[in-house]
């Protein structure tokens, strides 16, 4: 009884740490335009909108995120070998994995604004010197819970894969997590601001991104205050539910009907999130309505 | 046929020779384990190759919608084929290798355990999606490619917004997405699974060692090859797919015979070398 509570408050650390992970690195995509959202910015400038958003979009976010939290899962590995204390050794390899996303940032940056010299999109030096640290920011706040939750996972809940191996699968993970959820809301609701709320962007307003603030030109800044609003808490809850019930079904269920009973808790979850999400379906269909009368489309037909 | 002539579809046939070729290759990486290595060396290639199959054809159902999809112009979820196909399926490899560390636990518990952590991530991503498109931006879902939805009967084309060809992720995306995590957590299970067991039980000769002794390398090894197997089969079915896909209702997942046929031959190659490495 005793290595189940424990298992279910490591469970519950793991859900809360995957959360913060899962906030600051949509934030962090959303400030550096790593989502899908970029086609946009690196769209813009060839449409004649000149503008002043970060653009580092060179890697999908699954695999940077899984390159970052990998490289500190490694480095933490190495250091608590050489007998370091374990927090000290996540903390600070942590922050070695962000001077390389710092690197890859600046010069992601820098390559990508470069190819738009013909549309005469400026590299700006002071957006450099100012966002690329907020993203580094960012960055260590989402990297450091995830590879603090891996550690956990191994060593409270003894998961037999080595901390390195966790931190490619969970960095993916967290990358695919943030940015199915977050990047709908910063490209429509933050790119296309000016376009009606409640209806997708019109295909033919692509490139046509909102560049103006309420002073001046917009900064990339602006858009991590914004997307911190919704976006971000939305991808945190995804992957802490994720996280969460992952381990949770597997720490209280797994001794269950010979092993079964993790795999039908799964299932009634699965079945669970499933009604849920139709429930919502239906609930957007009645009470946002169709876009044109159903019946006039048929007589037009 | 040039590129310009070349159809940005990709086509939606099977190539006769290349299929046959692909077929000669996967006879001659059997053969070849058949041949050198032990006889679980032949049943591990043979797993590898079905969890590839599961993989390539998983990675068709999830509703994947890309760019567009994060300006609301089209269905699915806003991210890459490959990558949100990863990123569940390796969830799946996650629960799948906790299960397979219980001795207790036998073939049917530990790929199952793989594909509902492949499914239950899947069904939690596509719920976020829909919150954050229904209560964040005001947009009910739609299809863009069916007239109304085939497990509910929901008329589609009222709710698709002026100048886009749908939004969000309908219910039959959403069951899409699910049987695509259960079916790529399973299959990136099965080829943990078959490696580790082969690992465990070849290592120990070849590193003068015992069983126990080598756990640790024989699951990490087994863990590596697995993920990396898992993005050879998931890359190989989003190049299929070309870009977009919105499930299993979309005419694009009728191309998924094409990319068994791939993943099954690039699989038993990878499979190989990762049979090779503790033979040789």
């Amino acid at each position: 009884m005793e290595s189940v509570l424990f298992g279910i408050g490591v469970t519950a650390l793991a859900g809360a740490l995957a959360t913060i992970a899962g906030a600051a690195e949509d934030t962090e995509s959303n400030i550096g335009s790593q989502g899908d959202p970029n086609s946009q910015v690196q769209l813009a400038p060839q449409m004649g909108y000149i503008h002043r958003i970060y653009n580092k979009a060179v890697s999908g976010e699954p695999p940077a995120y899984g390159l970052w939290v990998t490289i500190s899962a490694g480095v933490a590995w190495a250091f608590m070998v050489t007998g370091m204390n374990p927090v000290l050794a996540l903390v600070i390899a942590s922050a070695l994995a962000i001077f390389v996303q710092g690197v890859y940032a600046t010069t992601a940056y820098l390559g990508r604004t470069a190819s738009l010299a013909k549309f005469e999109q400026p590299v700006y030096i002071d957006v450099i010197k100012s966002v690329t640290t907020v993203t580094m920011a960012h960055a260590f706040v989402a990297v450091f819970p995830a590879v603090s939750m891996c550690y956990l996972i191994i060593a409270a809940l003894n998961h037999p894969f080595p901390l390195a191996l966790l931190g490619i699968v969970w960095g993916i993970a967290l990358g695919a997590a943030g940015s199915a959820t977050g990047n709908p809301f910063y490209g429509k609701e933050r790119q296309y601001q000016s376009q009606k709320f409640g209806a997708g962007v019109p295909i033919s307003a692509s490139g046509n991104i909102v560049r103006y603030a309420e002073a001046g030109q917009r900064s990339s800044l602006d858009n991590g205050w914004f997307t911190a609003k919704l976006a971000g808490p939305a991808s945190g809850i995804c992957f802490g539910l994720i996280v969460f019930f992952e381990l949770w079904r597997t720490v209280l269920f797994e001794s269950a009907a010979a092993g079964w009973g993790a795999i039908i808790a799964g299932v009634v979850l699965i079945l669970i999130f499933m009604i849920i999400d139709r429930y919502i379906e239906v609930w957007a269909r009645k009470n946002y309505g169709p876009y044109k009368s159903e019946s006039a489309e048929e007589v037009s037909a | 046929m040039t590129a310009i002539e070349a159809s940005s579809s990709g086509g939606e046939g099977i190539n006769p020779v290349a299929s046959v070729i692909a077929i000669v290759l996967i006879l001659i990486a059997i053969a070849i384990a058949y041949f050198i290595a032990p006889p679980v060396a032949v049943s591990a290639l043979i797993g590898v190759i079905v969890g590839g199959l599961l993989i390539g054809f998983g990675v068709h159902f999830v509703p994947v919608g890309g760019a567009p999809a994060a300006m609301g112009q089209s269905p699915g979820i806003a991210t890459g084929v490959a990558m949100l196909a990863a990123g569940a399926g390796l969830a799946g490899l996650f629960g799948g290798a906790w299960a397979a560390a219980n001795p207790e636990f036998g073939f049917a518990i530990v790929i199952a355990s793989g594909a509902i952590g492949g499914g239950l991530l899947m069904a939690i991503t596509c719920l976020m999606v829909n919150i954050v498109y229904i209560f964040g931006m005001g947009i009910p879902a739609a299809s863009g490619k069916v007239a109304k939805d085939p497990i509910t009967g929901d008329t589609q084309e009222a709710y698709k917004s002026q100048g886009t060809e749908g939004h969000g992720l309908p219910f039959i995306s959403y069951v899409g997405g699910v049987i695509g995590g259960l079916l790529g957590g399973a299959g990136g299970t099965l080829i943990y699974y078959e490696l580790l067991k082969l690992y465990s039980e070849l290592l120990p000769s070849i590193l003068s060692a015992e069983a126990a002794q080598v756990v640790p390398i024989a699951v990490s090894l087994a863990g590596i090859f697995a993920i990396g197997m898992f993005l050879v089969n998931a890359v190989l079915a989003a190049y299929n797919i070309t870009g977009t896909i919105e499930g299993p209702h979309d005419p694009k997942f009728k191309r998924f015979p094409r990319a068994i046929i791939g993943c099954a031959t690039a699989s038993a190659v990878c499979g190989l070398f990762a049979i090779l490495i503790v033979v040789v």
